[in-house]
């Protein structure tokens, strides 16, 4: 790999987060937009690596938890996210199901693991996987609010559904702690920094 | 966004055609509009790249790690405003008539938009309500706004002290809309009732599904690099 360009922390320049100007690392306000100027983001390993691990606790309950409670003729029933998955493969939508299976539990697991790996590979992955790494972290990005459809479909029908004594749904605490794991791990995937992993690139080239 | 014409991708990689971005420079001709010589640091790698030749179409990505850098159409400002008055628009008319309607057992209901999260409310799940209305209404009718002040004043060459302001609320809020995420939430509501009752989609519903394609392409238009170097060119 070719080091003609220089990287803007080698000419002792900083990019401001929000507005991409480049000014001199010792700039503490960014004078075009006013944010905070910082090299690298701060303390990204550790912010990310926290809110990862209460990303991962909160998945707990949220699949052991109901997430939407229905009320028919003096009835309860109570399914979870993977219970609604199996309830929708009985009743024979098993495009819907892969749709919520996709979105509620391959999704959040494969980023959480994902995000991990790319915490762990930042002082110990292998050199030559750098441009992949960089690409799954774009991947991470992108795909992370998609989860969140779970959520908003048992918003909907909690909304749609409310008819008198015949036939309610209720939102379930999992709905909840659902949401705090899509929430947090978009953060996480926001504190992680993918600079960090070229840096130590760089490093090893020299 | 929108703009067919000449839509060429120059990607300046060294493995495909060797040219650096001098070069490339040098064959395409500065762009007049944009003076200002400062670099552009690519956010995932930190590689310093000039993209200032950018012509009318093109978009630039990174050579090292191939992120995106930035894009340049001639007229994004005007396009950009033009869609966010319109997705407004029809995000109003989206939250106020009915979004589906449900027959059951001789029984009738509606639901609205703002009904999504406020009957959260009611089951006694207020932080849940709060993240829903912001996610599906208030973040992009807030971002849409904004838009609207910031390009219209870009359009209007005029500066204002709460340029910078609003850009940096637009581009903080922007990845936290979730509209096309909803809308597929929709989709997959509508047949999961449609097994047991009767559902009709309303007016609100079709305001709805244009506003999210029209929010989407307000998004994707909108280019971070370009308009914050028109923000500061304002200001000088």
């Amino acid at each position: 790999m070719s080091n003609l360009q220089p990287t803007a922390a080698s000419r002792g320049l900083a990019c401001c987060h929000l507005c991409l100007k480049l000014v001199s690392q010792a700039t503490h306000r960014c004078p075009r937009c006013g944010s905070t100027i910082h090299s690298r983001k701060a303390n990204s390993l550790e912010r990310t690596l926290a809110l990862l691990m209460t990303a991962t606790i909160l998945y707990i309950p949220a699949n052991l938890l109901p997430i939407m409670i229905t009320d028919q003729l003096g009835q309860s029933i109570e399914s979870t996210i993977v219970g609604g998955v199996i309830l929708l493969l009985d009743m024979g939508s098993i495009a819907i199901a892969l749709v919520i299976f996709a979105a509620s539990v391959i999704i959040p697991l494969t980023k959480l693991a994902l995000l991990y790996y790319l915490c762990w590979s930042v002082r110990r992955g292998p050199p030559e996987t750098v441009r992949q790494r960089t690409a799954i972290y774009r991947v991470i990005e992108f795909i992370g609010k998609w989860s969140m459809i779970d959520v908003f479909v048992v918003a909907i029908l909690v909304a749609l559904i409310n008819l008198s004594n015949l036939l309610v749904i209720r939102p379930g605490p999992a709905a909840l702690a659902f949401a705090g794991v899509v929430i947090l791990s978009m953060v996480a995937a926001e504190s992680f920094d993918p600079r960090l992993m070229w840096d130590r690139q760089e490093t090893i080239d020299e | 966004m929108v703009s067919r014409n000449k839509r060429r991708e120059v990607s300046f990689s060294t493995d495909q055609r060797g040219l650096t971005v001098a070069t490339e420079r040098e064959a395409n001709g500065a762009n007049p509009q944009r003076s200002s010589p400062d670099g552009l640091a690519c956010r995932s790698c930190d590689l310093i790249f000039d993209v200032s030749m950018l012509r009318d179409g093109e978009s630039a990505n990174c050579t090292r790690c191939g992120g995106f850098l930035s894009r340049y159409t001639a007229n994004q400002f005007e396009q950009v405003a033009a869609v966010s008055l319109a997705a407004l628009v029809l995000l109003g008319l989206g939250c106020s008539y009915p979004f589906i309607l449900l027959k059951f057992n001789g029984l009738e209901s509606a639901m609205t938009l703002p009904q999504v999260s406020l009957s959260l409310i009611s089951h006694g799940m207020p932080v849940l309500s709060f993240c829903v209305a912001g996610f599906i209404i208030v973040i992009p009718a807030v971002v849409l706004l904004l838009l609207l002040a910031m390009t219209g004043a870009i359009v209007t060459d005029r500066h204002y002290r709460w340029l910078p302001w609003v850009g940096r609320v637009i581009f903080t809020l922007k990845s936290w809309s979730m509209v096309e995420v909803f809308f597929l939430g929709v989709l997959v509501s509508l047949v999961k009732v449609s097994r047991m009752a009767t559902v009709e989609m309303g007016v609100a519903f079709w305001a709805y599904a244009a506003f999210s394609v029209l929010f989407v392409l307000a998004m994707s238009g909108l280019d971070r690099a370009q308009s914050w170097r028109r923000i500061e060119w304002l200001g000088q």
